[in-house]
């Protein structure tokens, strides 16, 4: 069939944030997580909470199903997942919920460390602390001017997770928020 | 150092010298001093000019209100004009320059407006330059601005960064003065989010300048014991250099702090000042009280301030205000301020009490002139000496500083910013805040509690009330007796004093008298209103904070009502200016919006992509190659190949809708104005996307990939508003239909291949056969790659009218496959091609964008009529479009247009003349929508909206532009200007 064959070429996946390097200091960190998979969930409008079934598809490892919006869920991971490992989850989901794969659509960045309550509030409307947001949680949130997805996976440690095509900026807006303890560690150095 | 700075005393760090110049001259002053008050330790009394009439001025106040010490700090970039040198914090090595003078601050050419002013009284202007009437715009305004005015901006860019930030609290508290600590102590104790914030270095306000003790502590060591406890509490946060100042819907409060303001060396990274938005449940506004400045004869002449500040000067930042002091007062705090100058070894040469009644205790040994009134200061750039009216008779005596306290206006701008109106008390001589302000509470001296302890209370009573409204047990704070205090009798306020002679200032800052006062009211302007714009009381940039209450109390005595009847103007945000570097925050430069990048931005980089930016999309616009020296070079090579050869064309930006549920088809039947339930599996259909008023909103394709799944595509600039759109259909016009929408635009990369050679370049690597009978038009398949290693969807649909395709993989493989279809048309002379020829190749085949679907277009003016169902029961726009007016033969409709002479060009946006009539609006006929060269008609080619078009092909008419003076003598013809058989699209 194929005219023209293309010996051995080589298909890469090239990161959003590749170009980027983790930003580490005392008070806070911001890495570029792995690009896993975003599977994202849409339940029937007013069904039942599917997240007990969801956390069996993702056998119940830690933060892998995340609340997104009435009747959504993103099952988020960091193993890369061939067309068939999104076709099995997508299988597995229970009956009624319809799947997107999202992996590529989505860029995870974990931000940590004591200062990641006041970093994050130069960009979000929502109240961080651990009473009102407590490890777990999640909501989609304006971070400055980019909408994302954010998680609180430890006491001091989030999870953001933004549209790809929007990584880049987000990434450098929250080096910009992180500036005054980054470079102040820096300086110190 | 200069004799008026003493040698003990005071919250300043003798240890920690400071050296600043004002206006060149080198300064020195300590760490705890303000600029105002080291300028007043080195002798300097003269800090500015005012603003019209240039008259020499001093330093009125020691706080936020100041109307005359505003002076330009900063060099270059960092240029600060009209900062108050009583709010700025001396550093080591800041520069200061006083304004609105010239040659010098000493010598001020422009004073001779003062000689003038008998002339230049309220709405001299407006009556002297009203003819000719050009004039005032181009002459007299600017002329008159040049002459009167404030400090200079800087025209280079702020290098210094700025944020913003949010904050959440059960208990906000503005102001940290004795009511605001004592709430905040109580609060804290008792568990609640506090945030505790104030304009000032220190937390402690007015303990600050306070000579009495409470349970034996003098009242700046309980303000830093309080605060030291606050500190150590978890759940307080106490923000210095910080003023809220505005109160706003869902009690919400603005505030700015000034982070590095007041330091020699920035730290690194960190803002200048940063804006906060603070959620509260409840917040307490202590903000304290204003001391009236009193309206007599030079009031303003430096040597001139008000008694509570003369007390900050003397206690917290132990200068001296002279040799020899008079205190003009209408109540007990001048006596306090007479004991403390006293206990300092200044002389008071005496109080001056316009009270009859009373005996104050607490004065010292001074004199007292009881029913005195001051007349007249005088002075020219220091204070001389005071006229003194005393039961008829005159007294002068020579004074060089003399303290003037009217009685106290409570700080309520904040709980009137949500449209309360202020409340006149006649037992406070004062405004006080209006009654519901549900969520704020006024505690201490801005609710007109007059005494110190009588406030420490007030504010912990207040904190202990909310806690238990927030459901928390807490007891009121109590700190001991207080030993010193003032009365905090309120006096009876005194608008005028009769007799004067000089000229008396209401507002300082705006240099308005109480003569212009008299006159508006005489000239028919007496409403508070309009008084404040006749005389521009109270529009300065200080707001009117000391000059508003004694405008109203004028007024009322002038029209002989009482204040309440007055009435005040309406408090607005911000209660003092804010930077326009905070309100930016870090939205500047390339933080100035986000930058969306294509999956395929760097494989368009990397083959020489000039980008252009639309929206927040950067787009490779078109591919410049060597020897090419224009962009329609590129774009007409680009064009010329994708029609002979092939071209690639990243399309990823175009918007992705996935949209699953058992009713999706009719859910996408009520979307569209065309038919979409029996779409076949396996097929794209180009849909119309109708508004309710008939007009198309927006079109795109969607393909049917399962029973109960589609994928929906829009145009780039409506991405998000379609998906909007869907939502609200979904969740508000049909909740009972089984919906689930998902945007996925940022999944995929997705590379339109267009051309003749099209087909063979992709088949090279889709494993699944694509010839026309597998892969017919409008196919749209999941199909497999590279022999297996990855899927992606395949859509055969054609913008540009060749055989062509849409091949959509995850967004992070698409460089590579991107790269892989060029490698395999390399043979085939394939070309990256750009926006700009994807722009030329659609008005060649007439195709329509949102040049065209611009909102005044219904489907039938783009010849999409029939696509309208006629059978479907219902979609959005159905009711509508068939209105009179959407079917009239006349409406403006889709039309192809190019030059009669191929040579000659028009530019979209022209209008369409008939041929032989004048170029007036009267004769418009339409307007080009869309216009680029084309190289295969060889000339410009148009895409016009006119009158009847599809009826007039063929007639000749002129493309008119107005703007530039350019017309075009053209004719109107088919809108598809290639293949019109459409024989390569099906090839």
């Amino acid at each position: 069939m194929p005219e023209i064959q293309i010996p051995a070429f080589r298909v890469a996946s090239r990161a959003a944030l590749g170009s980027k390097t983790a930003l580490r200091s005392a008070g806070i960190s911001i890495a570029a997580l792995p690009e896993g998979h975003v599977i994202h969930v849409l339940g029937e409008a007013g069904g039942p909470d599917l997240a007990p079934l969801l956390r069996e598809v993702t056998g119940g490892r830690p933060h892998a199903v995340r609340t997104a919006g009435p009747a959504q869920w993103f099952l988020v991971g960091d193993e890369a997942l061939s067309a068939a490992g999104v076709a099995a989850i997508l299988a597995a989901l229970p009956p009624g919920a319809a799947g997107v794969d999202q992996s590529h659509g989505r860029v995870r960045i974990r931000i940590e460390g004591p200062m990641v309550e006041r970093v994050l509030a130069k960009g979000t409307a929502a109240d961080l602390a651990p009473a009102a947001f407590p490890v777990g949680h999640s909501t989609t949130t304006l971070t400055g001017h980019i909408a994302a997805h954010l998680t609180r996976v430890a006491e001091d440690a989030f999870e953001l997770m933004v549209l790809r095509t929007f990584a880049e900026s987000l990434w450098d807006d929250l080096a910009t928020m992180s500036g005054e303890y980054v470079l102040q560690a820096a300086d110190r150095a | 150092m200069n004799r008026l700075r003493l040698s003990t005393g005071g919250l300043i760090d003798r240890s920690r010298p400071l050296s600043f110049t004002f206006d060149g001259r080198k300064m020195q002053g300590f760490a705890g001093d303000t600029l105002a008050s080291a300028l007043l330790a080195n002798g300097q009394r003269l800090v500015g000019r005012s603003f019209k009439y240039h008259r020499p001025r001093g330093i009125l106040t020691a706080g936020a209100a100041e109307p005359n010490a505003l002076v330009t700090i900063g060099r270059d970039g960092r240029t600060e004009p009209n900062t108050r040198a009583t709010v700025q914090e001396l550093y080591d090595g800041l520069v200061a320059r006083s304004q609105n003078r010239w040659p010098s601050l000493d010598f001020d050419i422009g004073a001779v407006n003062g000689m003038l002013s008998p002339f230049l009284g309220a709405g001299f202007y407006y009556k002297t330059f009203m003819w000719p009437a050009d004039f005032w715009e181009k002459v007299y305004e600017p002329v008159i601005r040049k002459a009167a005015g404030l400090g200079r901006a800087t025209r280079e860019a702020d290098p210094d960064g700025y944020e913003k930030c949010w904050a959440h609290c059960d208990l906000l508290i503005i102001g940290a003065g004795p009511a605001g600590l004592a709430a905040a102590l109580t609060a804290g104790r008792a568990g609640l989010r506090v945030i505790l914030a104030d304009e000032g270095a220190l937390p402690g306000g007015s303990l600050l300048s306070e000579t009495a003790t409470i349970g034996d502590r003098p009242a700046p060591q309980l303000a830093a014991d309080i605060a030291a406890e606050l500190h150590s509490l978890p759940n307080v946060r106490v923000l210095v250099r910080t003023t809220v100042f505005g109160w706003y819907d869902g009690n919400v409060f603005g505030a700015v702090e000034r982070v590095q303001k007041h330091v020699a060396e920035l730290r690194a990274g960190a803002p200048v000042e940063r804006l906060w938005r603070i959620a509260a449940t409840q917040a307490i506004l202590a903000t304290g009280s204003e001391e009236r400045p009193i309206v007599f004869g030079g009031n303003d002449i430096p040597g001139v301030m008000t008694a509570g500040a003369m007390r900050t000067y003397l206690n917290r930042h132990a200068v001296a205000p002279g040799k020899s002091v008079a205190v003009f007062t209408t109540n007990d705090s001048g006596y306090r301020l007479a004991a403390d100058l006293e206990a300092a070894g200044v002389g008071v040469a005496a109080i001056i009490d316009s009270r009859r009644e009373g005996s104050p205790v607490g004065g010292g040994s001074a004199r007292v002139i009881k029913g005195g009134l001051v007349r007249d200061a005088k002075g020219g750039k220091a204070l001389a000496g005071v006229t003194i009216a005393v039961d008829g008779s005159n007294e002068t005596l020579d004074v060089d500083a003399l303290a003037m306290s009217g009685g106290f206006s409570p700080v309520i701008h904040l709980a009137c910013h949500r449209g309360g109106r202020p409340i006149w008390s006649d037992a406070h001589g004062a405004f006080l805040a209006p009654q519901d302000t549900e969520g704020l509470t006024l505690a201490g001296s801005a609710a007109g509690v007059g005494s110190l302890s009588a406030c420490l209370a007030d504010g912990a009573g207040h904190a202990a009330r909310l806690a238990g409204l927030l459901g928390r047990a807490a007891q009121p704070a109590v700190f001991g007796p207080v030993a010193g205090e003032g009365t905090g009798d309120a006096g009876k306020p005194l608008w005028s004093v009769p007799g004067i002679r000089g000229k008396a200032f209401v507002d300082f800052q705006n240099d308005v008298g109480l003569k212009d006062l008299k006159l508006a009211v005489r000239e028919g302007y007496g409403h508070v209103e309009l008084a404040k714009r006749y005389t521009t009381n109270g529009m300065a940039t200080d707001q009117g904070k000391l000059s508003n209450i004694n405008a109203i109390g004028l007024l009322a005595e002038a029209r002989g009502v009482s204040p309440a009847e007055v009435g005040t103007t309406t408090f607005r945000p911000f209660y003092t200016p804010v930077s326009f570097g905070a309100l930016t925050g870090a939205s500047h430069g390339k933080h100035f919006q986000p930058v969306r990048k294509s999956p395929l931005h760097d494989w368009a980089a990397k083959h020489g992509a000039t980008f252009v930016e639309t929206g927040l999309w950067y787009r490779s616009a078109w591919f410049p190659r060597a020897g090419e020296k224009t962009w329609r070079e590129s774009v007409d090579r680009e064009v010329r190949n994708v029609r002979l050869n092939a071209g690639l064309c990243d399309v990823s930006m175009l918007g992705k809708i996935e949209i699953h549920g058992r009713d999706a088809a009719e859910f996408l039947n009520r979307v569209y104005a065309n038919a979409f339930l029996k779409l076949p599996l396996g097929r794209a259909r180009y849909g119309l996307m109708l508004r309710e008023d008939g007009m198309i909103y927006d079109d795109g394709t969607t393909s049917r990939l399962g029973e109960g799944h589609f994928f929906m595509t829009t145009t780039t600039a409506y991405a998000a508003g379609v998906m909007n759109h869907l939502e609200f259909c979904a969740q508000a016009l049909w909740p009972d239909l089984d919906v689930r929408l998902a945007s996925v635009t940022d999944q995929w990369a997705q590379m339109a291949i267009a051309g003749p050679k099209a087909r063979t370049i992709l088949q090279a690597i889709v494993d699944e056969d694509i010839s026309g009978e597998a892969f017919p038009f409008l196919a749209a398949r999941e199909v497999s790659l590279f022999g297996g290693a990855l899927r992606g969807r395949l859509f055969r649909i054609s913008f540009s009218g060749e055989l062509a395709y849409e091949i959509a993989v995850p967004a992070g493989f698409g460089e590579s496959v991107a790269d892989a279809l060029m490698e395999a048309g390399e043979a085939h002379g394939i070309c990256a091609y750009g926006i700009e020829a994807l722009g030329v190749l659609r008005i060649e085949k007439g195709h329509v964008t949102h040049n065209e679907i611009n909102g005044t277009v219904v489907p039938a003016d783009l010849g999409f009529g029939k696509m309208v169902s006629p059978t479907k029961a219902d979609f959005i726009g159905k009711a509508m479009v068939h209105r009179e007016g959407l079917t009239a033969p006349d409406r403006l409709r889709l039309v192809g247009v190019k030059p009669l002479d191929p040579a000659a060009t028009f530019r979209t946006g022209a209008h369409i003349l008939a041929k032989g009539t004048e170029a007036t609006l009267e004769n418009d006929q339409g307007y080009v929508s869309s216009s680029a060269f084309s190289p295969h008609v060889g000339s410009t080619i148009g895409l016009a909206l006119v009158r009847n078009g599809p009826e007039r092909h063929g007639e000749e008419i002129v493309v008119w532009n107005g703007l530039m003076g350019e017309t075009t003598p053209a004719v109107l013809c088919d809108p598809v200007f290639v293949d019109p058989a459409n024989e390569k699209l099906h090839a």
